[in-house]
Formats: structure tokens, sequence, C-alpha cells
């Protein structure tokens, strides 16, 4: 069984590489911008099948260790954006996504092939409230991360416009409209997963404050809260610039993609710390 | 392949000349009916478009196609006799088969990539339908030249991109916008452009138009006659027509949906507003709009100022000006503003340019796809061919005599084996002797069509098909 945990750890990052080749060819080439890839669902199922008998092998969910959750985000951004994909008929973008998927996954595999798998929070009470912090802290990353993305894009889309730019990524991104309503909707799914993850953790961590290995674990928690507050602030801060000090779409894609920034230089901190 | 395309086209002579042989209205339809009175053509199609007129045709029984051609032409139009044929091409087999191919894949055309030809050549072919002027050699000819067409489209980027001022106007919104309908747009300046293209934008889903002219008068007069506007008088937009001065805004409005009626049922708050102003009041209104068309015939600039500034910077979300006007409508300082996005002709032209280097980029992966397609038809036009056929007769009988030879042989002496070997020679011979004689037969007296028929039957008859004949 280890034998084909390997093999599909080193696949997975080869398969996603293979998503930004056949979509850096619809970028560059321009060819089949608006034909949908029948490879992602195969790709999403067999990510997923991995993830499940890994989870049933190991006896817990792919959940508690920071590379695992990697790799279930490299799953979830790649399920939604196959979502927006089916939704806007359009892969235009697919390039930028899976290149982080590539790197998320890449990664994961890695780090996952060099670490013991042990869960890293402390054993408590309320493995439901657990599993439902993390998994809604793992949409909220993956909200971001594309948030980021398409932030991103809209920056680069932006600026090529108003420099009258008629170059390479002219006519190859999406509307500068699309790629910031895209981003805005990310970032309202971040906020409203990054809560309920904050409130559930609050509920789990309170719980367990004060446990045997509580001293042990603060360091790990620590890191946790202050990756997961960055992105909640960051979705708020973008939500309520909108909402309320009617920013453009320019600026809140600018605190969308220097929030994704911002995060995934802690986030990797923090698996280089744990 | 006996087909024959005589024709002119840009590419041999100015307009002056082509207009003179373009086949308006019924003429295509009343011109293959008159060769297939005639029976001068065995199949015949005839294309016309604003850049070429030619004809395709099967010769039958026609000794000068051309002084034929341009003689029906000349009647028909009631004009001279052509004397001088020098600005006509003449294409035979091979070359005139390449020549359709690169006609619909738009190799040929005056905009390399246009998309308008293969809708062209279907309607040619719809037209040789009607008059019954198609046989078996140009039904697989066209169908062949639209698999040409549409690879050319889909495999490559060809078609891609605008290639006129009024399509890079639609691109450049395409990249701000991801829809017109719904969107604010003033119109600065409102003569017969403004008042066409104010209908067609409420026409087509606009929320809100704001037409700003110097006179008033002129501006409610569009802006009325938006608000009483009936489906009806949603006119339909003909961007080739010369009296609208405004084609990077027509095209635009093109680019949005058809089918959206915009008059409001009884008792409904109308859907969309229109409203005139005066060009001093433009900025307080600028402010609410997404789209900005300046087509003024003005001397100075009319977008300019303090106001106009403060009221976009207001404003927050983006704004796409297109100023089109010579001179300029819109003074460049305002291009520093964060939100908006002001192009001017220049611009449009550049995009133009880069579009059509890139299409020429593509003329290689095209010109491979038609090689392609060639080869395949000629292929399928050999296969139809009498003296293909029998050679590949005569080569299948030959494979069959040998394999024998090679069964048998060996009970035989060497001498006798000789003997075998001119026996089944000269039987096989004997045999094919008389479908041989038919088939050359065919070649002095039969039309095309009884020839490939004939071809045909003995290619299935004794499996043949897919052979190729040997070099």
């Amino acid at each position: 069984m280890d034998i084909l945990f390997k093999v599909a750890e080193w696949l997975l990052p080869l398969l996603y590489m293979g998503l930004v080749i056949d979509y850096g060819v619809t970028f560059f080439l321009r060819i089949r911008t608006h034909v949908h890839n029948g490879w992602i669902p195969v790709i999403i199922l067999f990510h997923a099948a991995f993830l499940v008998v890994r989870s049933i092998h190991l006896g817990q969910p792919p959940l508690f260790n920071g590379y695992e959750i990697l790799s279930v985000i490299a799953l979830s951004t790649t399920a939604v954006y196959y979502i927006v994909e089916l939704v806007g008929h359009d892969r235009r973008t697919g390039l930028f996504v899976f290149l982080i998927v590539f790197l998320a996954q890449y990664t994961s595999s890695v780090f996952l092939a060099n670490t013991a798998i042990e869960p890293t929070t402390p054993a408590v009470a309320g493995q439901g409230w657990r599993s439902l912090h993390s998994l809604a802290a793992t949409f909220a990353y993956t909200a971001l991360a594309l948030a980021g993305v398409y932030g991103a894009l809209h920056l680069i889309g932006r600026r090529n416009l108003k420099r009258h730019n008629i170059g390479l990524l002219f006519d190859r991104l999406p509307p500068l409209e699309l790629l910031g309503r895209t981003c805005w909707y990310a970032i309202i799914g971040g906020l409203v997963f990054m809560t309920i993850s904050v409130v559930t953790g609050a509920l789990v961590y309170g719980r367990g404050a004060g446990g045997p290995d509580a001293e042990a674990m603060s360091a790990k928690i620590i890191a946790k809260i202050v990756v997961g507050s960055v992105t909640w602030l960051v979705c708020v801060v973008a939500v309520l610039g909108k909402g309320v000090g009617k920013w453009s779409d320019s600026r809140v894609c600018l605190v969308a993609a220097g929030g994704f920034l911002t995060v995934a230089i802690l986030f990797v901190a923090s698996l280089a710390l744990s | 392949m006996n087909i024959t395309a005589i024709g002119i086209s840009h590419h041999t002579a100015p307009v002056g000349v082509r207009e003179a042989f373009a086949l308006p209205g019924d003429l295509p339809l009343r011109l293959l009916r008159a060769f297939k009175a005639e029976d001068a053509f065995e199949e015949a199609l005839v294309l016309d478009t604003c850049n070429r007129t030619e004809v395709y045709f099967v010769a039958n029984k026609c000794d000068d196609p051309m002084g034929y051609l341009l003689g029906h032409i000349a009647r028909l139009k009631s004009i001279p006799a052509v004397t001088d044929t020098s600005a006509f091409y003449h294409h035979q087999g091979a070359d005139a088969v390449q020549h359709m191919f690169r006609v619909a894949g738009a190799l040929d055309s005056q905009i390399v990539g246009e998309h308008q030809i293969l809708g062209q050549l279907k309607g040619a072919y719809r037209l040789a339908l009607e008059a019954r002027t198609t046989g078996l050699l140009l039904n697989k000819l066209l169908h062949w030249a639209f698999r040409v067409g549409k690879r050319a489209q889909s495999e490559t980027n060809l078609g891609r991109g605008s290639t006129s001022i009024a399509q890079a106007a639609v691109e450049l919104a395409q990249q701000v916008f991801a829809s017109l309908a719904g969107k604010s747009v003033m119109l600065v300046g409102a003569g017969e452009t403004g008042a066409l293209a104010a209908k067609a934008l409420v026409r087509v889903g606009a929320g809100n138009v704001v037409v700003a002219n110097r006179s008033l008068d002129r501006a409610r007069k569009v802006a009325e006659s938006l608000r009483t506007l009936q489906p009806e008088d949603a006119v339909a937009l003909d961007l080739e027509d010369p009296s609208i001065r405004c084609p990077a805004l027509l095209a635009m409005l093109e680019m949005l949906p058809k089918d959206i009626d915009r008059r409001p049922a009884a008792g409904e708050k109308e859907r969309f507003a229109a409203r005139a102003i005066e060009l001093p009041d433009i900025p307080q209104a600028i402010g609410d709009v997404d789209l900005v068309i300046c087509a003024t015939g003005a001397p100075d600039m009319v977008l300019t100022g303090k106001e106009i500034t403060k009221a976009l910077r207001r404003a927050g979300r983006s704004v796409l000006i297109v100023d089109i006007a010579v001179p300029r409508d819109v003074d460049p300082k305002l291009d520093k503003l964060s939100n908006v996005f002001l192009y001017n002709i220049d611009d449009l032209d550049r995009i133009v340019s880069k579009n059509i280097a890139t299409r020429e980029l593509e003329v290689p992966r095209v010109e491979a796809i038609i090689a392609d397609e060639f080869g395949t038809f000629a292929a399928w036009c050999d296969s139809l061919e009498v003296i293909p056929t029998i050679k590949i007769l005569q080569e299948y009988f030959a494979e069959i005599q040998q394999a024998e030879i090679k069964r048998y042989g060996g009970k035989f002496s060497d001498a006798d084996r000789e003997q075998l070997e001119q026996f089944t020679r000269s039987l096989c011979n004997k045999i094919l002797h008389q479908p041989i004689a038919f088939l050359r037969s065919l070649s002095d007296s039969a039309s095309l069509s009884q020839r490939q028929a004939a071809a045909d039957f003995i290619r299935s008859a004794f499996r043949l098909k897919g052979r190729k004949d040997k070099p």
C-alpha cells in the first residue's frame, strides 16, 4: 500500500504539470480557449480517491498536517476552477490557477514523502468540530488562492490596458470586469469559510487548552492562528473596503493578491518551522 | 481533376474593373441557369463577393470557356463584350482546386483570415444546388473546401483578432467589460450616426443612454426617439453602410445580444432611460457612465477640464472612453486617471496592425492544411479516373498471377514454370481485355460522370478501393 501511496504522491504533481502545459498551450497559442478539459474531472477523482484511501489507511482525514492540507487545497482549487470553467466557458486563466495548484501539490508530495504522518493537533474531544474547522480553513485558503490569482491577473490586465500595451497579454486574458468579479466572489467565499474556521477553531482549542499536549503544540497552533487570522483579515479588509469604502475592483484585487502572497509566505514559513 | 476556375479578384484588378463583372442580385442564378440550358458545362458554380467574381466548372463541350463566360456576363449585364482578358485568371486541374481551397481558407481574401468568405462560398453552393449545376466533382470539392475553411478557423489563429478599426473598438471593449448589456453609455455627438447608434444601444440592452450634443434640440430628438422606440424601429445596422460614420460604435453594439425586446410592457416602468444633455452638462453626467463614445466634428476638445476630471475620479468604476474623432474630442490627460481607459483612433489602429501581423504568421499553418486536404482530394479524384483504374486493375491481376505461380510453381520443372508463367499472364490479359477496352472507349466518348461511374463500379467489383496505382 505504501508503494501505491508513493506512486500517487509523485503522479499527482506530474498530472498537474500536464494541466499546466495543456493550459499553457491554450494561453500562448490561443487555441481551444472555450473547450472544456476532459482530464480535469479524471484528475479530481484520482486525487480525491488517493486522499480518501490514504485517510482510511491512516485512520484520520488528510487535514492534520500542513502538507496534507496543501494537497487538499490543490484538489479543492482544481475542483472550484473546474466549476468556474464550466460556468464561464473560458479556460484562459487555467494556466495561472494550475501553476499554483502544481506548486501546492509538488510541495505537498515532496514533504509528505519525508514526513511522518501524525496528528499535529492535540487529541481533544470534539473530533467533528475539528474536522469542520480544518475543512473550512482549507476552503478559505482555496478561496484566497483563487482570489489572489484572479486579482493578480486583473492587476496585470489593467496595467496593460492603462499603458496601451497591445502585447502578449492584450487579448489573452478575460475581461477586467470578469476577473474582478471572480476575485470578489472568491473573497466573499474566503471570508465565510474562514469565519466558520475561526469560530470552530476557538471552540476546539478553547476546550483543548490546558491539556497535557497543549504546551508542546502551542508553536504550531500559534502559526496556524497567525496564518488563519491574516487570511480572515485580508478578506474582511477587502469586503469592508468594497462594501463600505466603495473601493474599485482594482483595489480589492490588490488586497486579494497581496493578501494571498502574504498568506502563502506565512504558510510556507509555518511549515518550515514545524 | 477536370475542374477549371476563371475569375477576377482584387489581386488582378482594381474595383473599377471588378465592378463591371460583379453579379449582384439574381444574376449568379441566371448565369447558372444559362449554363444548364446550353449544356456548356457539366457542373458549374458562381462565387460573387465584393472582392471577386469567379466561376468554377467542369467543362463539357466548350472550347473557349473564357470567351463563353465573359460573353454571357456581358449579355446579362448589358455591357460591351470584353476583348482584354488580362485581368482574369484561369486555373485548371490541381491549380483550380488549390485556388478554391485558398479562397475557402481565406488566404486569398483582401483581409487574410476574414470569416465571411466561408459563408459566401456556402451561399454560392446553395445557388448552384438550386440551379442544379453541381455534380459529383463540385459537390465533393465544395465539401472539401468547407472543411479547409473550418480547419483554418479552428486549428489556427488566422481569423483571430480584429482587422478593422470598428472591430478593434469591439475587441477593446471586450477587454474591459464582460458584456455591454446593462451598461450606461454616453454618446458625445448626436448626428445621424449618433441617432442610429443610440437606437441600436437601446435595442441591445443598454441600461442608460445619455446623448450629449452641442444642440440640445438635436440631442432631445434622439432621446425622444429612444423613449418611443418600437422593436420594429430597431433597424438592423449595416456596418458597410457608408453613411454610418461611426462604425466603431456600431460594431460595439453588434457584439451585444440581438434578441432583447426593449419595449416596456403595459404598465411596466421603462427598463432604460434615455436623456439629452448639452455639452456643458457632461461633467454632471459622465460620472454615471461606463462607456463614452466621442465622435463629434468639433474643432476643439470636448472632454477636458477640471470638472470632467473630478467627475471621472469620483465615479470610481472603470470607464472606457473611445475617441474616434479627428481632431480628438478627449483631453489625453484624462488617461492619467486610474479608472479611465482612454483610447484614440491611433490606438485602435495599432491593435489592427498587431492582429494583421499575427495573422501573417499563421499563413504557413493554413498552407499546410490546404496541402493536406489537397492530397486527400487528389487521391479521391484519382480513384475516379479511368486510366489509373486500368493500371490498378492490371496490377491487381498481376499480383494474383504471381501469387498463384508462387503457390504451384514448385510442382513444375524450371522449363515448365516458364511456360506456366506465360500461360497465366496470357490468361489474365485475355480476361482483362474486354473490361479494359470498355474503360478506354469511355475516355473518348462518355461524359465525366459516366466515366467516373464506370471506374467506380470496376473498383467496387474487384474491391480495389483504397489502392493507389504505382507511379
